[in-house]
């Protein structure tokens, strides 16, 4: 156990003196102040009065706003642009875990030690990750600090949205892992994890895509390909719906929500067994 | 007590990348080092020897054969708990200090906090770093990291260190300070796996040696028993002339004149001492006997040449892999080494023991 505790403290340690840390939460946090510097609320009586963006007069319309219905409709569509950035950052975060602990004169000096392959792997996976939801906690609990700063409304749904996104994060991570312990290049770890990504996002059509296609074939292997993946799409919608809750417009409803989560799960934890399965048996 | 190190018909085939060639690194190989032994393994570039360490520590999975650490087989991490590893070419990363990297390995072989913060200053005194335990690796020199390496490897006080060339990039002195420290964990009844291309070095520190060539041990004992050459003595005598040589001839003795000094060859040692005795009753005075030897890099060279150089994709023979055992040389086993004798010296330089 300690070296598993020492191993996942090895992968903060790294970040830090890599640049990768002060990076990761360095863009965050210019991407928080330039939402805090955005947005100027002028709120008269709990209703909207006036608003500016970048400085901008923001056209209301005429009916009046209620203040909070404002901050939901506000934070349920940011949650969304933090669903991209933070996982986004996560990856290129941690990508690199897996291909720097592979070099030669490296990966000796960890395995000579009593721990085992697997234990060694999920550490640098369970560190990432804690990396990760360092990260994705920095950037909403700031944000929603703002918010609520600004408009003295606090709406805890918005926190929530964070474990949508690092739903997301720890499955592509997972992914990004497999593809690092193949080719032990961080590059390719994360093309390959960026392209799962968006074919998958693509594939979020699955069914107007299988009817456009000419034969049955290829139907039936867009069909596969859209369950095999991880459901990206669908899971930046239901960070919205997720923080919205009620209110949520009837185009972000997931219809099948186990489905779903549960096919994108049984990706991230087939990428991880596979991952772990490969390193056990790896020559070095 | 389990045997430290041991591997039993250890082979390693590698298989070139669309599996259309096979590649033998080893070959099938006994290996034994018993406790308090410091065992050099020798052999040319490819013989073997990093691939028979790497399946040792579980690095590398074997084709066939069985490795053991300390009773416990190699492929269960528990048997590099008090293991101690210091790999060809490592690299530390350039942003901890000597101090932080001795910690963190610490603690990765299952050493509590306070132990190591106890343990890291001692080990960065005994490998000339103290002064040097607060900044980063990236500033040190290769014989810097290398006592780090070490330092690394001894940090959680293992009772077997398997080193790959330690002093790779270590100045004398340095050397020589390595070379007494890895006597000192001998004397403290640690077990010692150099792998080292430095032959005069592993003459120096080890009490035994295996020549690996071609994935096989060739020759394996103990330094004196590769390096001894024969009933061939350095004689200086006065009253040694021409009638006498001739003399000891006629015995079936070969002796010829060197430098000041005669090589003498004998059948063994009644036949030297019969020799003596009539240099003695021809009025000559003996001033100095002494057996020959030949070097390590002799003997090491012979084995490698006789082979044409090569290491590289030897087949297995599985009727004849070779051994080499650390227990005391058997009779049977031509000092220590099974299945595969020590091969004898060719005429090369010799120097008096």
């Amino acid at each position: 156990m300690r070296a598993f505790v020492a191993s996942v403290q090895e992968v903060f340690r790294e970040a830090a003196a890599r640049w990768t840390l002060i990076a990761y939460f360095a863009l965050s946090t210019l991407f928080i102040l330039l939402f805090a510097a955005a947005v100027n609320l002028d709120i008269v009586n709990g209703a909207l009065a006036g608003m500016k963006l970048f400085g901008q007069t923001v056209d209301l319309p005429d009916r009046q706003i209620r203040i909070d219905e404002l901050v939901l409709g506000f934070e349920s569509t940011f949650s969304g642009v933090l669903y991209f950035v933070g996982l986004f950052l996560a990856l290129f975060a941690t990508a690199h875990l897996v291909p720097r602990l592979q070099e030669k004169g490296t990966i000796d000096l960890y395995l000579s030690r009593p721990i085992g392959r697997v234990s060694l792997l999920l550490s640098r996976y369970t560190g990432g990750l804690l990396l990760a939801a360092a990260n994705v906690a920095y950037m909403i609990g700031a944000i929603w600090l703002i918010v609520a700063w600004k408009t003295r409304v606090f709406h805890p749904r918005f926190l929530l949205s964070g474990i949508v996104i690092l739903f997301t994060i720890a499955t592509l991570m997972a992914f990004a892992f497999l593809v690092g312990v193949i080719t032990s290049s961080t590059a390719v770890s994360l093309m390959g994890t960026y392209a799962v990504f968006f074919l998958a996002a693509i594939l979020a059509l699955h069914t107007q895509i299988s009817a456009a296609v000419s034969t049955e074939i290829v139907a039936r292997l867009v069909e596969g390909f859209y369950w095999v993946l991880p459901k990206t799409a669908e899971l930046g919608k239901a960070t919205v719906a997720l923080v919205a809750g009620d209110e949520a417009p009837a185009r972000l409803t997931i219809v099948n929500p186990v489905a779903i989560y549960g096919s994108t799960a049984l990706f991230g934890v087939a990428s991880l067994g596979l991952a772990s399965w490969l390193f056990s048996r790896k020559d070095f | 007590m389990a045997t430290p190190i041991e591997a039993v018909g250890l082979s390693k085939v590698y298989m070139s990348r669309f599996g259309t060639r096979r590649i033998t690194a080893l070959g099938g190989i006994d290996l034994r080092v018993e406790q308090g032994q410091v065992f050099g393994l020798l052999g040319p570039n490819g013989a073997g020897k990093t691939t028979t360490v790497k399946i040792l520590l579980g690095l590398t999975r074997p084709t066939s054969g069985s490795a053991s650490l300390l009773g416990l087989p190699a492929s269960n991490p528990e048997s590099r708990r008090r293991v101690g590893y210091l790999p060809e070419g490592h690299r530390f990363p350039g942003y901890l200090t000597a101090r932080q990297t001795l910690t963190i390995f610490g603690r990765m072989s299952g050493m509590d906090s306070a132990l190591v913060r106890r343990r890291a200053p001692e080990l960065l005194e005994r490998v000339r770093l103290s002064e040097w335990a607060d900044v980063r690796v990236k500033k040190f020199s290769k014989g810097m990291t290398q006592r780090l390496g070490l330092a690394a490897a001894m940090i959680h006080d293992p009772e077997v260190l398997l080193l790959d060339e330690p002093t790779d990039g270590v100045d004398p002195v340095g050397r020589r300070e390595i070379r007494d420290l890895l006597q000192e964990e001998a004397r403290r009844g640690k077990t010692v796996l150099l792998n080292s291309h430095l032959l005069s070095e592993i003459e120096r520190t080890c009490d035994r040696v295996a020549v690996l060539r071609g994935g096989r041990v060739a020759a394996a004992g103990r330094i004196e028993e590769l390096t001894a050459s024969g009933s061939r003595y350095k004689l200086v005598a006065t009253g040694v002339d021409d009638v006498l040589l001739a003399a000891f001839r006629e015995t079936g003795a070969s002796v010829q004149r060197v430098n000041g000094h005669f090589d003498l060859s004998a059948r063994d040692l009644d036949h030297v001492n019969a020799l003596v005795d009539r240099l003695r009753a021809a009025g000559g005075k003996l001033q100095e006997l002494t057996p020959l030897r030949t070097s390590l890099e002799d003997v090491f060279v012979d084995l490698v040449r006789e082979s044409g150089g090569g290491a590289h994709g030897a087949p297995p023979n599985p009727q004849s892999g070779g051994g080499a055992h650390g227990a005391p040389p058997s009779p049977q086993s031509g000092g220590g080494a099974h299945g595969a004798p020590p091969s004898p010296p060719g005429p090369t330089s010799e120097r008096p023991s």
